[in-house]
């Protein structure tokens, strides 16, 4: 097979360890996607992604480095891409997904972190993702606290820009939010050495709408009856929207959903229309975090729409395209990225009713908020998602879990409960 | 486990040298309706990170008569039981 033990050497990475990882991923994904039945063929392009994750990107990425491009990796839905991008350089997400870089996090953080950042953390000063090596600059935020105190100790082995995001949606947020992207344009200048113009900025602002499209129109497709692909092929798409090359990933995408297209015109699905149709709502599912999908999916029920932020928070709302300076753009990207809808806001009432919408929209039968372990975040906002679900009629189950697999098989019991429910 | 006298089923995952040969026989076996999937290899067959292409068994004769006919150049096919293949042998 492909040999990128040159590439990962010169990267810096810990060869031995990242063999574990590479040895785990077929079983895992063999598991989670392979065992499905009639999966759109369109999920073979994002097989490829996967199989190749270690490979085929960052050997792109190293091209684009060897040219004098630079890479910007980024943790959160807020930073916005195409101030990145406007300046010829790449954006990478590296939020970690998995449990096998958490030890190598909980080195050096405490051990009650959401596992999102000890992954994160992990997968950096483990050197077992060449993704976290490419990145010139890491791109925080001060969203919650835990990611604030990380950037300080990831700023120790490569730079970290933290942008400010306001915690509240008063108008003077959203212009000190649009100073925020002013502040990120200066720095991704000063390191690209290129300049963003209201030219460049404008044709990425029309690409990253683009991939926006695309997403919805693979979401759209979810609202059919029954649905023509399941949410755990879904979820997969909205994670690998994060690291591909946008225009390669839209194009993929959208032939993705002209499959669909046809199947929901012969009434073809992968689960019966009589499956209950769950909502997920919570915190973000970095790859390869497939645990809950995989749980609901396999208990025949599914997961038909996620408003998270590897799902409807990554692509609802278009950037304005009509301005053609950069104070008009600039305001334009801080306008829609505050209509994102994070527990790190108070209040966050948007988020409720994203979620009620959202059911209506995808005729979800019950909803499963699902928070990562230690996010006081999300686990806080449960109680108020809840109650507004409750009040709707709408049936409503909270999950804590993290990435390994010790609950697995109380969750899976939970969740059939919680199925049997709303099949009577 | 399963049950005594049920036929196993076995999955072929063709390996490749590089993922230009394995995509190239992708768009070959789909041109003349040979049902595969691209997959990252299974454990049992390499631990290299990569693209194989999972093929049916009844399938993979035909599948061979592409591969030769079109010249790609193969590492092997590896033929692993569906359960294993698919569960990671857990
Ligand atoms: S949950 Fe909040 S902090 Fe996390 S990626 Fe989404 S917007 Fe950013
Ligand atoms: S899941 Fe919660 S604790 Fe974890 S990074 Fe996101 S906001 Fe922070």
């Amino acid at each position: 097979m492909a040999d990128y033990r040159k590439m990962w050497t010169d990267l810096g990475m810990d060869l031995e360890k990242h063999d574990l990882l590479c040895e785990a991923l077929p079983g895992a994904f063999g598991e989670v996607f392979l065992s499905q039945e009639n999966r759109p063929e369109g999920m073979d392009y994002f097989n490829f992604v996967v199989a190749e994750i270690h490979g085929v990107r960052p050997a792109e990425l190293v091209e684009h480095k060897k040219k004098g491009g630079k890479v910007f990796g980024t943790f959160c839905v807020y930073v916005p891409d195409e101030v990145i991008i406007a300046a010829g350089a790449i954006a990478t997400g590296l939020c970690g997904g998995s449990q096998f870089w958490v030890p190598d996090g909980e080195r050096v953080l405490p051990a009650n972190t959401c596992p999102l950042i000890k992954a994160s953390v992990g997968a950096r000063l483990g050197r077992t993702c060449p993704f976290f090596r490419l990145a010139d600059v890491y791109i925080g935020e001060t969203t919650c606290d835990g990611k604030k105190k990380a950037w300080e100790i990831l700023q120790q082995e490569v730079p970290v820009h933290v942008m400010d995001l306001p915690q509240m949606k008063r108008e003077r947020d959203i212009a000190a939010w649009a100073g925020e992207v002013r502040l990120l344009m200066n720095r991704v200048e000063e390191v690209t050495g290129n300049r963003v113009t209201p030219e460049t900025l404008a044709e990425s602002i029309k690409q990253i709408n683009h991939k926006r499209k695309a997403l919805a129109r693979l979401y759209n497709a979810r609202k059919s009856s029954p649905v023509p692909i399941s949410g755990r092929d879904a979820l997969l798409v909205s994670q690998i929207a994060f690291y591909d090359d946008p225009a390669r990933f839209s194009a993929q995408v959208n032939a993705l959903c002209d499959e669909l297209d046809e199947r929901i015109s012969k009434g073809e699905g992968v689960f019966p229309s009589d499956a209950p149709r769950i909502m997920v709502t919570g915190t973000p599912m970095a790859i390869p975090n497939w645990k809950l999908h995989h749980i609901i999916e396999t208990c025949g029920a599914p997961v038909v729409v996620e408003e998270t932020c590897t799902g409807v928070r990554y692509f609802e709302n278009f950037v304005d395209e009509s301005k053609v300076d950069l104070d008009g753009q600039v305001q334009a990207l801080a306008e829609r990225y505050m209509r994102i809808n994070c527990a790190c806001f108070t209040p966050n009432t948007g988020r409720i009713d994203d979620i009620l919408r959202l059911v209506k929209e995808y005729k979800a039968d019950g909803v499963i908020d699902c928070s990562l372990q230690f996010c006081t975040l999300y686990s806080t906002e449960s109680h108020l998602v809840q109650q507004a679900l409750k009040k709707a009629g709408i049936p409503v189950m909270h999950l804590e879990t993290d990435y390994s697999e010790q609950d697995t098989g109380q969750i899976r019991t939970r969740v059939q409960a919680f199925l049997e429910m709303l099949r009577k | 486990m399963l049950p005594v006298g049920e036929r196993i089923n076995y999955d072929c995952y063709i390996l490749f040298p590089n993922h230009h040969e394995g995509l190239r026989l992708h768009k070959e076996l789909k041109a003349v309706g040979i049902k595969c999937t691209i997959a990252p290899p299974p454990r049992a067959a390499t631990s290299f990170c990569g693209i194989s292409l999972l093929v049916a068994e009844d399938l993979i004769e035909p599948a061979r008569q592409v591969i030769d006919r079109c010249g790609v150049k193969i590492e092997g096919i590896a033929r692993i039981p569906r359960e294993a293949s698919t569960s990671g042998g857990k």
